[in-house]
């Protein structure tokens, strides 16, 4: 991209996400998260701290909310009347929604965070200069700063042996935020290339859906309509774009939602309501 | 069959220190944000007229200088690849199919040199290595920061294999980043291998220009 | 350009030079970057071809986190191990894998681990070297030492697979049968039932197949037998025509809080009530399988307000269930710790059973399980008893050698029973072990052993969930990374060769597994493909072996059941539920920092120990969130802060397992209070079990407030709807599967 590419091509550069924004996607990778079937093990959010270095912050770190977990999972209690929480708890796996509209892309004053022709919203932690405008733009709250330089004691010798090679480990006044395992991504691509075909289904498979025990997390390419993800999204009438979507009003009660869709920020991560049995 | 595989794993390729220090942000970063960078696109590209890489390539350009590295052993790149005409691949063998071209395995050394030159003194020093079950431990000359994502078999497959360039000339592709090594002793960074180096190239050839392309 | 400039400086000089200096922008040197000669780098002494650096490998292996015998896949890079995932061909997790078995790698690289051997010299352990230590071993227990029979004993994990087996040949060897196989979080009682009353220690669970599961504080989702697999299961159970749980514990588990329906009964009152509601179905003649009149007659006591009175569940929530299980049949009915571990454990879950029997469960949900043919490798199960035993023989002094492996009993055993103490009365203790734990640092010899990453080995999950019953095979995914460690089997081995000269054929204990794997009978290793000498490379490459299962069929059969216990509780008003959880297990992960870190999964508390309450007990006592109370038995007493909350009877308190450890490195020592400590010593009378649900105690105000670490902001959506809800009536409508 150089200076002449956007005087020239000015309208489309600043076409609105309404109007499918100004990305040429290849590929719009998403994720279907079944709270039915997720059993809130934190099985998801070890996997991602064991692929992305994720630091370990400590008691009194963590106390403050500075603890770096991308995937983390909330529990909630809600609407207990009786004496006793019958329904059980709710869990909710929440990491950056990727979202298509991303409120925290604009507001940052180094373009450190950015769209990818993959449909990411991806932070390039060497440009980063700390500002923090993201993550307070973010409505998910899934943007974790490096207030410290935590390789200094997160990994004491030999720990620091399992820190993945194909993702730097980011240092003090860095933010960060699940990619979508983009490590993983990219070596599926070259994987692909190398063997001279498209990539296909199931070629990329995030840390947290490898791991997730009753594998209530589908990852996919939600413009490949083959793709399980697709279908997934298809089946509960929900679709990639800004906007709060109209459902067949006959099945108002498919499962499927985006969690702050009314912010019309397009997020990536379909949810699946959690079904009660309310007869038992 | 174990005995194999407990050799095999004992050596360890990369360095830890290295990735240990990501850094903030550096200047050039802030820089490139500025559309002043998009003048050094533009400058006119420097010819490379003593390398027959195909015209419809343009070289990288920048130029570096460097004091020499001090490595345990003073490995002569001049004397393997100008006067035994040895391919860069035939040592750096994992460069078309990894990141990483890899230095040689000690075993592949010691393949010749088991009978080739034994009296020389850089020789004598490689077979005590080999035969104390070691390798030597050489430093880094071309090493990108660790927040760069580089992969040596992308680059060998575009420039190399799509472009049907004659594998045994092979050289003359590597020393597009590496310099003319054929010169050298023991590997001297000729190239900046920094941002606008490798950006300008990728510009000029039709490069992916996405960040994550490049940084991790 | 190649003058060296720091940030600080540059960013001076843009002040002052401009655009200038910007123009070369990309192109400028930087301090932190860009260096020559800062960095090593080595080469392979010899390649493997299929090793590229810079490419992952992936080598299968077992999981030794828990017992439950998951296959691994380990991803290699330049020879050291980053990441494991399921081995997908493993019938026991399916390439799936929990957050312990993600954890391994943080066990292996622990900074923690001991890296040379340790003599107890005066009353300090020193390092000394692997001829001393082997010598010391070699004087003490060899063939010349005098020491033999009972005298010597050995306390363990639960092992399977060969590690069984040399085990057994050591114990043999020396004439003692002493081999005590101790694990806090088992199964002990339900595998007794289910023995007793079905022929199966271990019966299949066919999750997938019930129309509802009625759990009796079994967490199977977290804890209980096999969580990985079980979780599978689960997901099956879920889709498809959605099958409803029930959950009744005293404390919201993992599964707990999964549920369509949780219920707290009374602690200890879950045999009653699951009598009730079998004699619910009787009276109203819903029963598939006819009940003796013997056993219809002593159920006819357990009224519907009589077991309400006794269990404080209602009525109307008493025949609900029963209905459920009639109207959803086939049900599932599971009892874990909540309910095994009372004195009368042993009746509640054969009353729990007995619900089983009378809806015909047996043969659709419940089934005979696989068994591995080879008997010698199979699973000895961790248990409570043999801790009691051990305990025991300690106090009369009748242990001259201890070994222990896997295990540490100094932690896991309650106070009262002296353990660490009856430790001191052994002359000579030896340790396997990775960490300095706290049984570890009592022992005379200890023998660093290498992690589950560098050692070789077979395990015989002790649930078998497939037709055909599985080995798993552990091989090392890299080389040890400390100098000094060694693999247990080859301890054990050369332990072996003092006595037995035929051990001499093995050079070390891979070579004795190769031989043992390839030389097994053809209904063991007749699913490896290749011929037999290709067997072990074939079975490295999968990491399993399914071996063939002989068919049994299940003899369900009743057993008699005894309810009456009596004690005088007063001053212990509260019940102690020593909860398990999915991450900490029983402690022996409390050294791994990932696991400190990730939240309980329901509390959300991180790096410390906390006492859940009721908010009705809470106000009683005017605490909040973050208060602390004071947890007292008549066997001693504990401190933690409190987490108030709706998914605990009123009359019950839990406390976590996992932390409190006096030693086990930095990330475990002095952090959160050990609730094993207070039990008391109350056994399960049938099966001779520490009753660890049995004992009581008294809360009490500590007047001491800190902040409670935990994650989260709100403790509901506040109104939002992040986690949306429907019924399963809307979901049948819409997804039309009923």
């Amino acid at each position: 991209m150089s200076f002449k590419n956007i005087l020239e091509n000015f309208s489309y550069y600043r076409r609105d996400a309404e109007d499918g924004g100004h990305h040429e996607y290849d590929h719009r990778f998403g994720m279907t998260i079944d709270l039915d079937i997720c059993t809130g093990c934190n099985s998801c959010s070890t996997a991602c701290y064991a692929e992305n270095n994720l630091a370990v912050v400590g008691k009194e770190r963590f106390e403050k909310g500075q603890a770096m977990h991308w995937m983390r999972v909330e529990r909630y209690w809600d609407n207990i009347e009786g004496d006793y929480a019958e329904e059980g708890a709710k869990f909710l796996p929440m990491l950056c929604q990727n979202c298509g509209a991303a409120t925290c892309e604009p507001v940052c004053p180094v373009a450190a965070t950015y769209h990818t022709p993959d449909g990411l919203n991806a932070q390039v932690y060497n440009r980063c200069i700390g500002s923090r405008y993201c993550s307070n733009n973010c409505p998910f709250r899934v943007r974790y700063f490096n207030f410290w330089s935590y390789y200094e004691d997160s990994w004491p010798e030999p720990l620091n042996m399992q820190l993945n090679p194909d993702l730097s480990v980011r240092d003090k006044g860095v933010m960060e935020k699940c990619t979508f395992c983009i490590q993983r991504i990219r070596t599926a691509k070259d994987k692909a290339q190398r063997e001279e075909r498209v990539m296909a289904d199931g070629d990329v498979v995030t840390a947290c859906a490898q791991a997730c025990p009753t594998g209530a997390i589908v990852f996919g390419d939600t413009m490949d309509p083959d793709s399980r993800v697709s279908k997934l999204w298809e089946k509960h009438q929900v679709h990639r774009g800004p906007f709060l979507q109209k459902k067949d009003k006959t099945n108002e009660e498919i499962r499927g939602y985006r969690i702050f869709d009314e912010l019309n920020v397009d997020p990536s991560i379909l949810y699946l309501e959690r079904v009660r049995d309310t007869e038992v | 069959m174990q005995v194999e595989r407990r050799t095999l794993l004992r050596k360890l390729v990369c360095s830890l220190r290295g990735r240990m220090r990501m850094k903030t942000v550096t200047i050039k970063q802030l820089l490139s944000f500025s559309v002043l960078a998009f003048v050094v696109s533009i400058l006119p590209a420097k010819s490379y007229a003593e390398l027959p890489v195909p015209a419809h390539i343009t070289p990288p350009v920048g130029e570096h200088e460097s004091p020499i590295v001090p490595q345990p052993i003073e490995f002569p790149h001049d004397r393997h690849v100008n006067d035994m005409k040895i391919n860069c691949m035939y040592c750096h063998t994992y460069a078309r199919r990894s990141k990483v071209a890899g230095i040689p395995p000690t075993s592949k050394c010691m393949g010749c040199h088991k009978v080739i030159a034994t009296d020389k003194p850089r020789i004598q020093q490689l077979t005590e290595y080999w035969e104390k079950g070691e390798s030597p431990k050489w430093l880094k000359v071309h090493d990108v920061p660790d927040y760069v994502h580089f992969t040596h078999e992308k680059h060998i497959r575009k420039f190399v294999f799509d472009e049907k360039f004659p594998v045994e000339d092979v050289q003359q592709v590597c020393g597009l980043c590496h310099g003319e090594v054929r010169g050298m002793t023991v590997a001297e960074k000729k190239k900046p291998l920094n941002m606008g180096f490798c950006q300008r190239c990728h510009e000029a050839n039709g490069g992916p220009g996405d960040c994550w392309a490049c940084h991790k | 350009m190649s003058v060296k400039v720091n940030r600080r400086k540059f960013l001076k000089m843009l002040g002052w030079g401009g655009a200038g200096t910007a123009l070369t922008g990309c192109d400028l040197p930087t301090t932190v970057t860009l260096e020559e000669g800062k960095e090593e780098v080595v080469s392979y002494l010899m390649p493997e071809e299929y090793a590229i650096p810079g490419i992952g490998v992936w080598y299968a292996s077992t999981c030794t986190q828990c017992e439950a015998g998951c296959g691994l896949h380990g991803r290699v890079r330049e020879g050291r191990v980053l990441k494991v995932e399921g081995n997908p061909d493993s019938p026991v997790n399916h390439g799936k894998s929990c957050m312990m078995g993600q954890s391994t790698v943080q066990s292996h690289y622990n900074p923690d681990r001991i890296t040379s051997p340790m003599m107890r010299k005066g009353s300090t352990l020193q390092s000394v070297s692997w001829d001393e230590a082997m010598s010391a071993l070699t004087s003490k227990i060899g063939p010349d030492s005098g020491v033999k029979g009972d005298r010597v004993g050995m306390i363990t994990g639960t092992v399977s697979g060969h590690q069984a087996v040399i085990i057994d040949e050591l114990l043999a060897q020396v004439g003692s049968k002493n081999h005590y196989v101790h694990e806090v979080i088992n199964t002990s009682v339900w595998s007794s039932v289910c023995r007793d009353m079905l022929g199966d220690e271990m019966p299949k669970l066919n999750y997938d197949k019930a129309g509802v599961i009625l759990s009796f504080g079994a967490d199977f989702l977290g804890t209980w037998i096999s969580p990985v697999h079980n979780m599978g299961e689960y997901a099956k159970f879920r889709k498809g025509a959605r099958g409803s749980l029930i959950q009744v514990e005293p404390k919201m588990t993992l599964t707990g809080g999964n549920a369509d329906l949780w219920i707290p009964a009374k602690p200890g009152t879950e045999g009653a009530l699951a009598l009730g509601i079998a004699n619910f179905i009787i009276e109203r003649g819903w029963n598939a399988v006819d009940v003796p009149s013997s056993i219809a007659k002593t159920l006819n006591q357990y009224t519907l307000t009589a077991v309400e009175k006794v269990t404080g569940v209602p009525v109307n929530k008493i025949k609900r269930i029963a209905s459920m299980l009639t109207e959803r049949a086939p049900s599932l009915v599971i009892a874990g710790a909540s309910t095994e571990n009372h004195e009368n454990g042993y009746d509640a879950v054969a009353s729990v059973m007995l619900l089983n029997l009378i809806m015909g469960n047996i043969g659709k949900t419940i089934e005979a399980s696989a068994k591995f043919p080879e008997k010698a490798l199979r699973a000895k199960q961790g248990n409570t008893k043999d801790l009691l035993l051990l305990a025991k023989a300690l106090k009369d002094n009748k242990l001259d050698v201890l070994f222990t492996y896997n295990t540490n009993p100094a932690f896991t055993a309650p106070a009262v029973l002296q353990v660490s103490e009856g430790l001191s009365s052994v002359g000579f203790k030896v340790a396997f072990s990775m960490f300095p734990d706290e049984t570890t640092l009592q022992a005379d010899l200890v023998l660093p052993i290498h992690s589950g990453m560098e050692d070789w080995g077979t395990h015989v999950p002790a649930y078998q969930p497939d037709t055909s019953s599985v080995l798993s095979l552990q091989q090392p995914l890299m080389e040890p990374i400390h100098k000094e460690t060694r693999g247990f089997g080859d301890i054990m081995l050369s332990m072996l060769k003092l006595r037995n000269k035929n051990f001499g054929d093995f050079p070390d204990y891979y070579s004795y597994l190769q031989t043992a794997v390839a030389n097994m009978p053809a209904d063991v290793t007749g699913s490896v493909e290749g011929a037999s000498k290709d067997i072990w490379s074939n079975v490295l490459q999968k990491g399993i072996v399914k071996a063939k299962a002989s068919a049994n069929a299940l003899t369900p059969k009743l057993v008699d059941m005894k309810f009456k216990v009596k004690h005088d509780n007063s001053g212990y008003p509260m019940h102690l539920v020593p909860s398990a959880r999915l991450g900490l297990w029983d402690g022996r992960h409390a050294n791994i920092p990932w696991l400190q870190e990730f939240p309980d999964q329901i509390a959300k508390v991180v790096w410390g120990s906390w006492a859940e309450l009721h908010p009705k007990k809470a106000s009683e006592l005017g605490v909040k969130n973050g208060d602390y109370v004071r947890v007292t038995s008549a066997s001693g007493s504990i401190e933690a802060q409190v987490y108030i909350h709706k998914g605990i009877h009123p009359d019950a308190v839990s406390v976590p397992m996992g932390q409190g450890h006096d030693e086990f490195g930095r990330y475990a020592k002095g952090r959160g209070v050990n609730p094993l400590k207070i039990l008391n010593p109350l056994m399960e009378r049938r099966t001779g079990e520490l009753a660890t649900h049995a004992t009581r105690v008294k809360v009490t105000n500590a007047h001491k407030h800190e902040k409670l670490v935990h994650l989260g902001g709100s403790e509901t959506q506040v109104g939002r709807k992040f986690v949306k809800t429907i019924s399963v009536d809307q979901l049948r409508r819409t997804e039309g599967e009923a």
